[in-house]
């Protein structure tokens, strides 16, 4: 059977740029930053802690993620991965769209499929273009907030991710020959140095045009052009997840307005100036009797003061002085000093996240505060008055805010 | 066996390895609530890419080197490439479409996105025209 007319011919294809070798670059490019993304991402579903408590947001019966405590140090710790796996992530965007455009002309392959073999690696590459396209599309929504998709972001994006990983080694393992065939018969780096007038085909690839034009730009050009995109979208949102001057650099970034964002307000949490009023007491219970204590009671107990960083899953953090109780303290007092494990609970009525539990190392460090104070001030509504969990290296919404409860267990 | 099959055996074995995973984890994501919007969000993906922007990125570029390619085509190129990707990664804060959710959770609201995104493309377009202008004076070839 003759193929369809237009790109399921080979004579359609005109970019004299297109080969092996070129797929080979932005391939190794990708699989280098994909690497980061894919790695930082399953860091941070390991930092949620889903072996404990109800923190898992998704099911915990891949194993791979929680056999290690997640550390409390350094605080920037989550800032750094979470950072990278957002901003990296838009920088491979544009390295991602020169790859599937080196390799376009194999999607209107004719006949589609020639052995089973072919079929089944096009369904494998099926489900990598389609994981790696809902990836990008929903991380890029999520961080800035617009749900239009309607389903759970969290869990959506982890399944996508385990299929993405799955695509990816299946892929690796085909195309990696391939990749390396390439760089031995034209150099790893050689073809950089022809400038736009020895800018020839490649000899030999399935990507190859058959009646190409005249080329218009360099290989090198193009890669520098792809270059210029991701340091486009680099410099538009990197400054929210450094924080201090750089946050109004980062002219496209959602979070990049104050030094100091706000995660969820008082009055998105439906937290009333009623509940954390002079009746405010925050219960302490594990030990032999519930301890209740006030905001003055609190204010009399030991404090610490330590500079730390809070991060966000969305990539954006914020580094601040904060004043308050040590939890190894309030262990003390609630008469379970060694607590392997601390089930923390806001006021806040509804929301998945009004609980989370921490692990005995963020307890026991000595750094991880019921923080009643930030800067020189007592925390303001929205930053969680009267006091408010802040563990190094923790998930930002994980240090629950406007606390009412605290259960140590041994 | 090999011929019909097309290729080796662990070529088989990898691609049934890696699709069992990619099933199971596709299985556990289908009885998400919503299931029928992830479906359509994956190969929702897929279309965007191969049926809309690409055809629309390389049907632009060739209308515009119809006649012959240009010389200067990659000063426009450039520019307008780096502002679309701008566009395309930022498109819900520059048309302000989370706007509404991002207010509710932190109080705050986005101003001047869409301002700052034509101002940053301007720059690129005036620096692509005059890097244009310095190097057809000084004689180069481009």
């Amino acid at each position: 059977m003759n193929a369809p007319p237009g790109p399921f011919r080979p004579e359609f294809w005109k970019s004299p740029l297109r080969g092996p070798w070129l797929t080979a670059v932005f391939g190794s490019l990708l699989l280098g930053l994909m690497t980061v993304v894919a790695l930082t991402g399953f860091l941070s579903h390991a930092a949620y802690q889903p072996d404990l408590g109800r923190n898992a947001l998704v099911g915990t019966d891949l194993p791979f993620t929680t056999f290690f405590d997640w550390p409390t140090g350094p605080s920037w710790l989550y800032a750094l991965t979470q950072g990278l796996h957002v901003n990296v992530g838009l920088v491979a965007l544009p390295v991602l769209l020169a790859k599937l455009w080196s390799v376009i002309p194999r999607l209107f392959q004719w006949p589609p499929v020639r052995t089973p073999a072919e079929g089944i690696e096009r369904l494998s590459i099926a489900l990598l273009v389609a994981s790696t396209g809902f990836l990008f599309a929903t991380g890029l929504l999520n961080m800035q907030y617009w749900y239009v998709f309607r389903f759970d972001f969290v869990q959506a994006h982890y399944y996508a991710a385990v299929v993405f990983v799955a695509a990816l080694a299946v892929h690796l393992v085909v195309k990696v020959p391939v990749a390396l065939r390439a760089y031995r018969s034209r150099g790893v780096l050689a073809p950089l140095r022809d400038g736009l007038a020895e800018t020839r085909q490649e000899s030999d690839g399935d990507t190859v045009a058959l009646r190409p034009d005249a080329p218009t730009v360099s290989r090198r050009g193009l890669i520098a052009a792809v270059g210029a995109g991701s340091f486009a979208l680099l410099v538009a949102n990197a400054g929210q997840s450094v924080g201090g001057p750089l946050r109004s650099v980062a002219f496209l970034a959602p979070r990049r307005s104050g030094g100091f964002p706000v995660n969820k307000t008082a009055e998105g949490a439906r937290i009333t100036q009623a509940m954390v009023g002079a009746d405010y007491r925050l219960a302490l219970s594990g030990g032999a009797e519930e301890v209740e204590l006030s905001l003055e009671e609190l204010l009399g107990l030991r404090q610490a003061t330590h500079t730390l960083t809070l991060g966000c899953v969305e990539g954006w953090s914020t580094r601040q002085t904060w004043t308050g109780v040590p939890l190894t303290e309030l262990a003390r007092v609630a008469g379970v000093p060694d607590a392997g494990e601390l089930l923390v609970e806001s006021l806040q009525p509804a929301g998945v996240l009004r609980q989370a539990t921490l692990a005995g190392n963020q307890v026991a460090d000595s750094r991880s505060l019921l923080a009643l104070r930030v800067g020189d001030a007592e925390l303001t509504l929205d930053h969680g008055y009267p006091a408010r969990i802040i563990v190094p290296g923790l998930p930002g919404v994980h240090n629950t805010k406007w606390v009412g409860s605290l259960t140590f267990r041994a | 066996m090999k011929a019909r099959y097309g290729s080796s055996p662990l070529h088989l074995l990898s691609h049934l390895a890696a699709l069992a995973l990619a099933a199971w984890a596709l299985l556990q994501a289908l009885q998400l609530g919503g299931w029928e919007r992830v479906a359509i969000w994956l190969i929702g993906a897929v279309v965007l890419h191969d049926a809309l922007l690409w055809p629309a990125y390389t049907t632009l570029d060739r209308l515009a080197l119809r006649r012959k390619p240009a010389g200067w085509a990659n000063y426009v190129r450039v520019p307008v490439g780096v502002s679309a990707l701008l566009l395309l990664a930022f498109f819900p804060v520059i048309c302000g479409k989370g706007e509404a959710t991002y207010s509710r959770v932190s109080g705050e609201s986005w101003e001047g996105y869409a301002g700052r995104w034509l101002m940053v493309s301007a720059v690129l377009f005036l620096a692509a025209g005059a890097l244009y202008l310095v190097r057809s004076r000084s004689g180069s070839s481009n």
